[in-house]
């Protein structure tokens, strides 16, 4: 309440630099504010109140934030890549959980999604699997650099991207919190496995990533 | 005319914002939130003496402020008193260490009697995939028990206490019973969201005893806790290796050709690639 009479204190030595005409909404005169009159002095004499930010903190009082719609479809041309996408989170041990598949792949969907107005929509994949074989994420390692990418989301939207990059690291220093970042600039990171592999673990020694920007 | 009227309007409105938001955020600031817990009761909140909340109501939830640590005194008045001399509640203490996350509620005691009180809010990095739900008895109200899935999840939490939970993310249909019932429900069930990465903190408050009951449940969020996968294992056989030694040998073998067989049959295998590696191979 008091903010809002200090807002039309200002309001009003504002009109008072243009006499012609007393600002619209605001007549200076006003028979209706008779409460701000009567309040004004008061408020003259204090000081302003911070602006704080208030909410009803009852349950279920505020909806829950917008979620930008998840990925279903990714394809990267140039080399062949198609596949359907899946949301999904972590597994017992922390690490991403993919589709079991090499012909699916997983979006990391506590992170940021095409739509998102900030951070990194995370789309992982196996390169291959025992139910699938040889999957399509081996041919990620050959993504030319500029190479245009699709991830369709759930709303039918088309999000295009271009290459930047294709790495391989060592599993043991993977930046996971370069990948999954959720501020900066929207991008993509597309991840999957490769370098030799370990038969004592069962497991890649490297991850091949491919980071991709939006386009237009 | 009217252009530059709007013109003169908007900025006189820029100032107006620009000098009644606190002082800028400074890294090492404490962050400060207040919850309105005492129903029926509309106040005006006082720190250091000046006026900071105004018209301040039941069930809201103001903040957070970015405040210097330090040791802050916070009164609560009736909405429009003239100044801070004849709190109802209050004035206390509180003290704010650097970067520590707080929320202070103004709340009836378990007998009944307006008071106020400074939690500290777990704002530690949660694991990837998880939540942090806390629970605050800030009710004039018996010790209760909270029930999630048909079982107590938290036992006899009284006023004016808390228990902290670390979640998978989801949705937890809770209720509120007196402790050692499973019924009647003081409170709910009542679906809560617990989100990745973010603390979740549920405030049973009100009063069981008045007529009618003003008990009721109340929540604050604090995001931006997430933490990220530990790692992403996306592979499983070694097809793709760029190792000369075929690593699924022997045991492995067997069953790595069985699935080349099998992809190769229904045509998943992309032909240039595995041939190209094949051919390495066979090179070594």
């Amino acid at each position: 309440m008091r903010s809002r009479v200090a807002l039309l204190g200002a309001l009003l030595l504002v009109a008072g630099c243009s006499p012609d005409a007393p600002p619209p909404g605001q007549p200076t005169a006003a028979p209706s504010s008779i409460e701000t009159a009567a309040a004004a002095p008061t408020a003259a004499a204090q000081p302003p109140v911070p602006l704080v930010p208030v909410v009803d903190a009852g349950l279920g009082a505020s909806a829950p934030a917008a979620t930008a719609p998840a990925p279903v479809r990714l394809a990267v041309p140039a080399v062949g890549v198609d596949l359907p996408v899946d949301p999904v989170g972590v597994d017992e041990a922390g690490q991403m959980a993919l589709p079991d598949t090499a012909e699916r792949t997983g979006w990391y969907r506590f992170g940021s999604a095409p739509g998102s107005p900030a951070g990194a929509t995370v789309i992982a994949g196996h390169v291959d699997s025992w139910t699938s074989g040889l999957g399509q994420f081996s041919r990620l390692r050959d993504v030319p650099p500029g190479a245009e990418v699709s991830v369709t989301t759930a709303d039918g939207a088309a999000h295009r991207y271009q290459v930047v990059e294709v790495v391989r690291v060592d599993k043991r220093e993977a930046p996971v919190g370069q990948w999954f970042d959720r501020t900066g600039s929207p991008r993509l990171v597309l991840v999957t496995c490769g370098g030799t592999f370990d038969r004592g673990t069962g497991h890649y020694r490297d991850n091949v990533i491919v980071t991709a920007v939006p386009v237009g | 005319m009217h252009a530059r009227m709007f013109a003169g309007a908007a900025g006189a409105l820029a100032l107006v914002v620009l000098a009644a938001v606190p002082a800028q955020a400074a890294a090492g600031d404490a962050q400060l939130s207040v919850l309105h817990g005492v129903p029926g009761l509309t106040v005006d909140v006082w720190v250091n003496g000046e006026r900071t909340l105004d018209d301040f109501t039941p069930r809201s939830l103001a903040g957070p402020l970015s405040l210097p640590a330090g040791t802050y005194s916070v009164a609560i008045t009736a909405a429009d008193a003239a100044d801070a001399s004849s709190p109802a509640i209050g004035p206390v203490d509180l003290t704010l260490a650097a970067n520590g996350n707080y929320t202070a509620v103004a709340y009836l005691s378990a007998s009944g009697t307006p008071t106020a009180t400074l939690f500290t809010n777990d704002v530690t990095p949660l694991a990837a995939g998880q939540g942090r739900l806390t629970v605050r008895h800030v009710a004039a109200a018996p010790g209760v028990d909270i029930l999630a899935g048909g079982s107590a999840v938290i036992s006899n939490l009284t006023n004016p206490n808390e228990k902290v939970l670390t979640l998978p993310a989801g949705t937890v249909s809770a209720s509120v019973v007196a402790t050692g019932t499973m019924s009647p429900a003081l409170l709910g069930p009542a679906d809560v969201a617990i989100t990745e990465g973010t603390s979740t903190i549920v405030y049973a408050w009100g009063s069981a005893t008045a007529n009618p009951a003003t008990l009721a449940l109340a929540v604050q969020t604090i995001t931006g806790l997430h933490g990220d996968p530990a790692g992403v294992p996306a592979g499983q056989v070694g097809l793709a290796a760029d190792s000369g030694t075929p690593s699924w040998l022997p045991l492995g073998a067997l069953a790595a050709l069985l699935v080349v067989g099998a992809a190769i049959a229904r045509g998943t295998l992309g032909g240039p690639a595995l041939a190209r590696r094949r051919a390495d191979r066979s090179m070594r």
